[in-house]
């Protein structure tokens, strides 16, 4: 064993210099956990997805190809979902976005208690999902909620809203809470980029004639750009796969109103046992947000 | 380049702002947009906590009471304390099905299910400082053939959406035994953590100058040596900002504690808390009670180290 051990040693030695050794040293911690937590489950789920595998029969699991691909990509109820997950990535998004402008712009002013703001809106964004989920249900609610109590209150509505109750109103409702919980991380990003611009610029527009409004548009908005576009990628990244809110506000109700893409995995998988078209749509649903995350490791890894 | 930039901007400081007026104006658009922003983020919160403290009887009033007006702590008792009564299939009738009004028996599995979500989230904590400081330092600092593609990989793994993959991770954990035990969420919430920690260590490490690694590798530190005597000391906010990240990830996942967890063995804080929202005949006031006893560390955590927070979510993300 020990024979073993040295000659081991030797060769390793031979082969690799002191640098690369402790290189693989240090790595292989980390690579071992991550190959069996993470990247073993990619390459099996891709594997599941291309067997019928349904654990309502599951002596019999034939291997089918794409028909998985196939049969998900054909079916109505499939792209409905998706259409509603875009719906709430784009409304979230673009809300995301304009709500963290305006707290970054303000942050980015200098005032007695912007400390205690910028710390207090980290309060979102550190509460647990559930939590979180929670919240709003219970703001929703239909028989003690405070929106209703407010709209009443303030006279805008005449009686009780069964808010999440409607298929119209379930969607918007849900990324309201959605958005709450991911703002403040937006606005910390942007402002960051906003720190960054050179207080040179405004001086020499200033100097020019550029009124406020003038610097805003040819100044802040243009050098923000990147600040924006991690956001942008980032928030749908977040959007397209959220799942948890979806869960705890309306198990996809009322009716299909907010079977999103990520609630129809779930369904598939786990309610039908159907693993092997779960699987396929979980690639789909991969593949979308490779493509999202190749442009967001690109941007963060340049200096890398 | 920055004392130029400091010699031109201390002046304009002044005459930044024309007149006293538009001084008066700027304050008042401040100060009323801070309102605002304060009271979208804190309203949903303070509404949560003003009824947990309200009694069943208070918390179905129409409209609602925004302060409880006989504030009570009956909920937090039956948490922490387990004051309540069992509610057997009698007890359960003498109550007004339709206001809900009673505290589950499930209320005593809140402090152990805390429990579990505490040493989950510490050895999270703990696993990610052994892993991912030793590879990050070595990404960042030792030349080796697949640096880059390391550092891609690692990355890579937190793109496909955890709802994807969570057969496979069920498959791994069944097949490793660790099925309702600790330790599959220890595991995969290692998984999900470590590549943002590696990422922020790595762009950490990369600052700091290469003849720091070279002055302590030529007067004889080995690699292990360096990396524990020359940075492990001067990366302190970026460690705090990964063991607050891991901490607070492990702390608030919820899907895969789902799949994973069957009973209170190994059931963290945010299932507890889930299983009471889809239960109607639990108090309201229970219901948020119990959100508030999930909320207050996190929020407390983020509190206190909001600086280090702060920096860590911006490190790399933005080329300053």
């Amino acid at each position: 064993m020990s024979g073993f051990y040295t000659g081991l040693k030797y060769t390793l030695a031979r082969r690799f210099n002191y640098e690369a050794r402790s290189a693989g040293l240090f790595l292989f911690p980390v690579m071992s956990v991550l190959a069996v937590v993470a990247v073993f489950p990619i390459l099996y789920s891709l594997y599941t997805s291309f067997f019928n595998l349904k654990l309502t029969r599951p002596h019999r699991v034939p291997f089918v190809w794409f028909d998985n691909y196939v049969k998900v990509l054909s079916d109505e109820l499939f792209w409905e979902s998706v259409m509603r997950t875009v719906s709430f990535t784009v409304m979230s998004v673009v809300a995301i976005l304009i709500l963290a402008l305006f707290i970054a712009l303000l942050l980015n002013e200098s005032f007695h208690g912007r400390r205690f703001i910028s710390a207090m809106i980290l309060i979102p964004w550190a509460i647990p999902t559930v939590a979180n989920g929670l919240l709003w249900k219970w703001i929703y609610d239909s028989g003690y909620g405070a929106l209703n109590g407010l709209l009443l209150q303030l006279g805008l509505i005449d009686k009780y809203v069964v808010w999440l109750g409607d298929p119209d109103k379930t969607i918007p409702l849900i990324a309201n809470a959605f958005v709450w919980k991911e703002v403040p991380l937006a606005a910390i990003l942007i402002l960051v980029t906003m720190k960054s611009i050179p207080v040179d610029l405004y001086q020499a527009a200033r100097v020019d004639g550029a009124n406020l409004l003038q610097r805003f548009v040819h100044i802040t908005l243009p050098s923000l750009k990147p600040g924006f576009m991690l956001v942008m990628i980032y928030e749908t990244m977040m959007a397209i796969r959220h799942f948890d809110l979806f869960f705890l506000l309306t198990e996809g109700g009322p009716a299909d109103a907010s079977h999103v893409l990520s609630w129809q995995i779930y369904v598939e998988t786990f309610r039908n046992l159907s693993f092997g078209t779960g699987s396929a749509m979980s690639y789909i649903l991969a593949l979308v947000t490779f493509a999202l995350a190749y442009a967001i490791i690109k941007m963060l890894g340049r200096r890398i | 380049m920055t004392l130029q930039s400091t010699k031109f901007s201390v002046p304009s400081e002044k005459w930044k702002y024309k007149s006293k007026r538009s001084e008066r104006t700027r304050s008042a658009v401040i100060f009323i947009a801070s309102i605002f922003l304060l009271i979208y983020v804190l309203a949903p919160v303070g509404w949560l906590l003003s009824s947990s403290f309200q009694s069943e009887a208070e918390i179905v009033s129409v409209p609602p009471h925004w302060l409880p007006h006989e504030p009570t702590m009956e909920n937090f008792n039956a948490i922490f304390f387990q004051e309540f009564e069992e509610v057997t299939y009698e007890t359960r009738r003498k109550v007004d099905p339709a206001a809900g009004g009673y505290i589950p028996s499930t209320a005593k599995d809140l402090l152990p299910s805390m429990w579990n979500s505490f040493i989950i989230s510490v050895a999270v904590v703990i696993l990610n400082l052994v892993v991912g400081v030793p590879a990050a330092y070595a990404m960042a600092k030792i030349r080796f053939w697949g640096r880059q593609a390391s550092v891609y990989t690692i990355l890579t793994t937190r793109v496909i959406p955890d709802i994807a993959l969570v057969v496979p991770f069920f498959l791994v954990i069944k097949n490793l035994g660790l099925l309702d035990h600790v330790m599959s969420l220890i595991i995969t919430y290692l998984a999900i953590t470590v590549p943002f920690t590696v990422f922020i260590l790595v762009s950490y490490f990369e600052s700091l100058p290469d003849e720091l690694d070279k002055a302590a590798r030529v007067d004889g530190c080995s690699r292990l040596q360096t990396l524990i005597q020359v940075f492990l000391p001067l990366a302190r906010p970026s460690l705090v900002a990964v063991m607050l990240f891991a901490f607070l990830t492990s702390w608030n996942e919820f899907l895969l504690a789902l799949m994973f967890t069957q009973t209170i063995a190994s059931q963290t804080l945010p299932i507890i808390v889930a299983s009471f929202t889809s239960d109607f005949t639990i108090s309201f006031s229970f219901i948020n009670a119990a959100g508030v006893v999930a909320i207050i560390p996190p929020v407390i955590l983020a509190l206190f180290f909001e600086r280090y927070i702060v920096s860590g979510l911006t490190a790399g993300a933005v080329k300053g």
